[in-house]
């Protein structure tokens, strides 16, 4: 475990900033006491409190499997790639959201792309391939994933196009349960 | 006949201008040279330069001859020649002095101790032969022991066998072998020493201890890195080459990360640093005015445009129905479209 280098904080900005925008400066900049931090272990990148931080420090490596919220893991070739744990901060810091109808809500936990039937209702002047987080009616975060159409252009769709690319949904927590953790 | 009346003739039709100088012409006739100290007169020098240089150079000229013809001479065949006297001008040294040798081992070492070194002489005195004979080489002393036509043998237990020539022979060779190995180990030394091989300071005497022993610690890294490179500049960039036993293990660059739990302060300084770069970033990388994802992702123009052609297409609608102007609005209606 330890902190990120400059590059891997640049990396993981990147990939957050397509989704929460200017919200990161709420995932670093807290209260005096309710401080977090980004740490890396085994490739992976994990948010925490620091409290947090100084109980897993008295964790030998080995025996450290995963500690905070796992935002998302780096690739062999040192690229970032967000991973469905870190849906409830994006959730809350979200910039741009889409609601899936209840028909559409099991298609998407399945790993399917939204498509125009089951949209339910989208941030204004959301752009063209834009990070988006996907909610079910009642505001329950299911995955996200990046527009395929802007706003305007989903009004023209058709019920079969595609709306939001899949990217990462809650489904993934029993679909890749072997290699997720 | 008086022919002094011709004389004082002959002396004054040819009589030179010979100046009056306040300080006597200095002679120097080992360099056949004459130094006139006196100043130069600044009015006759600007009013009439040649004349005056002329001159000046006649009187100089003048007590040079004269001096040359009161030195000592000596009858020879063509007649008689003048002595020189040595000369008394010291020239200047026309090549820069040598720079001092580099110190043997030896040498280095009396001087640490104090001992002063008297060098030995080449030629020893031989009693018997009463002559000075060399200390070495040709019918050297060193010689006496092997070239003795009697050898005795010390009745002290020693192998009578022994052939006590060939012995001292053997002993001479290998002190001459010694002394050979230390000289080619002293100008390895001087040959590898920072002083002639960086040329970091002009002369040996100057520089500083510690100034020498930082070239030699640059020139033990450059020899280090040298030898870095030359084992990985085979085909197979080192990799099948044997290792050779006690060569130090090649260390690469460490990587180095922040303590785990630094201060949490300055990270968080160090984050915000990055999230403002990459503000900057995506602003510089943002489209330009017109293009998609501008003002909140709308690309006002293209809504404006589509607005407009929706609105055509409801008016030429409304037209068929009455029978106005078709052709062009349909035309509008499919870019509306899209």
């Amino acid at each position: 475990m330890r902190p990120l280098t400059e590059d891997e904080t640049k990396a993981v900005f990147e990939k957050l900033a397509n989704y929460i925008g200017k919200n990161i400066v709420h995932l670093i900049d807290r209260d005096e006491d309710d401080q977090y931090c980004f740490r890396l272990h085994k490739d992976r990148v994990y948010y925490l409190p620091l409290p947090m931080l100084h109980l897993a420090t008295s964790v030998a490596r080995p025996n450290l499997i995963s500690l905070g919220t796992c935002m998302g893991k780096f690739s062999k070739s040192g690229k970032f790639k967000l991973g469905v744990t870190a849906l409830d901060w994006l959730a809350k810091y979200a910039k741009y959201k889409v609601w899936v109808k209840p028909t559409g809500e099991l298609p998407f936990l399945y790993g399917n792309h939204v498509l125009k039937a089951h949209l339910g209702r989208i941030t204004e002047d959301t752009p063209e391939h834009q990070g988006v987080v996907v909610f079910s009616m009642a505001d329950v975060p299911l995955g996200f994933g990046a527009t395929a159409r802007s706003t305007i252009q989903t009004r023209d769709l058709d019920p079969a196009g595609i709306v939001v690319f899949h990217q990462a949904d809650v489904g993934e927590y029993l679909r890749d349960e072997e290699t997720m953790f | 006949m008086d022919v002094s009346q011709q004389l004082a003739d002959y002396a004054a039709a040819n009589a030179a201008e010979v100046l009056e100088r306040p300080t006597p012409v200095e002679l120097d006739t080992g360099l056949l040279a004459a130094y006139d100290t006196t100043p130069v007169d600044a009015d006759e020098y600007k009013a009439a330069l040649e004349p005056h240089l002329l001159a000046l150079t006649l009187t100089s000229t003048q007590a040079l001859l004269a001096g040359l013809f009161s030195l000592p001479t000596k009858s020879s065949e063509h007649g008689p020649v003048a002595q020189l006297a040595d000369p008394t001008f010291v020239l200047p040294r026309e090549k820069p002095l040598p720079k001092p040798k580099p110190l043997t081992k030896w040498e280095r070492f009396a001087n640490a101790k104090g001992i002063s070194h008297v060098k030995k002489d080449k030629k020893v005195w031989d009693d018997e032969r009463q002559e000075w004979v060399a200390r070495w080489g040709r019918d050297g002393k060193n010689k006496d022991a092997e070239d003795q036509w009697l050898h005795e043998v010390k009745n002290n237990g020693s192998d009578p066998t022994i052939d006590p020539r060939a012995t001292a022979k053997a002993e001479r060779k290998a002190r001459t072998e010694k002394n050979a190995k230390q000289h080619a180990r002293n100008l390895a030394e001087a040959a590898a020493s920072p002083l002639s091989t960086l040329d970091r300071k002009p002369t040996a005497g100057t520089a500083s201890q510690g100034e020498k022993a930082n070239a030699r610690s640059i020139r033990k890294a450059e020899l280090d890195r040298g030898m870095l490179v030359s084992k990985v500049s085979t085909a197979s960039l080192g990799r099948f080459d044997k290792s050779i036993e006690g060569e130090p293990r090649v260390k690469g660059i460490k990587r180095k990360f922040e303590t785990n739990l630094g201060d949490h302060a300055s990270e968080k300084a160090s984050a915000m640093d990055v999230l403002n770069r990459l503000g900057t970033a995506e602003r510089k990388r943002a489209p330009k005015k017109g293009g998609s994802g501008v003002e909140g992702g709308v690309n006002t123009r293209k809504a404006v445009r589509y607005e407009e052609r929706a609105a055509q297409l409801a008016n030429r609608r409304d037209g068929k129905s009455g029978g106005g102007r078709g052709g062009r609005g349909g035309k509008s209606g499919r870019g509306g479209r899209k």
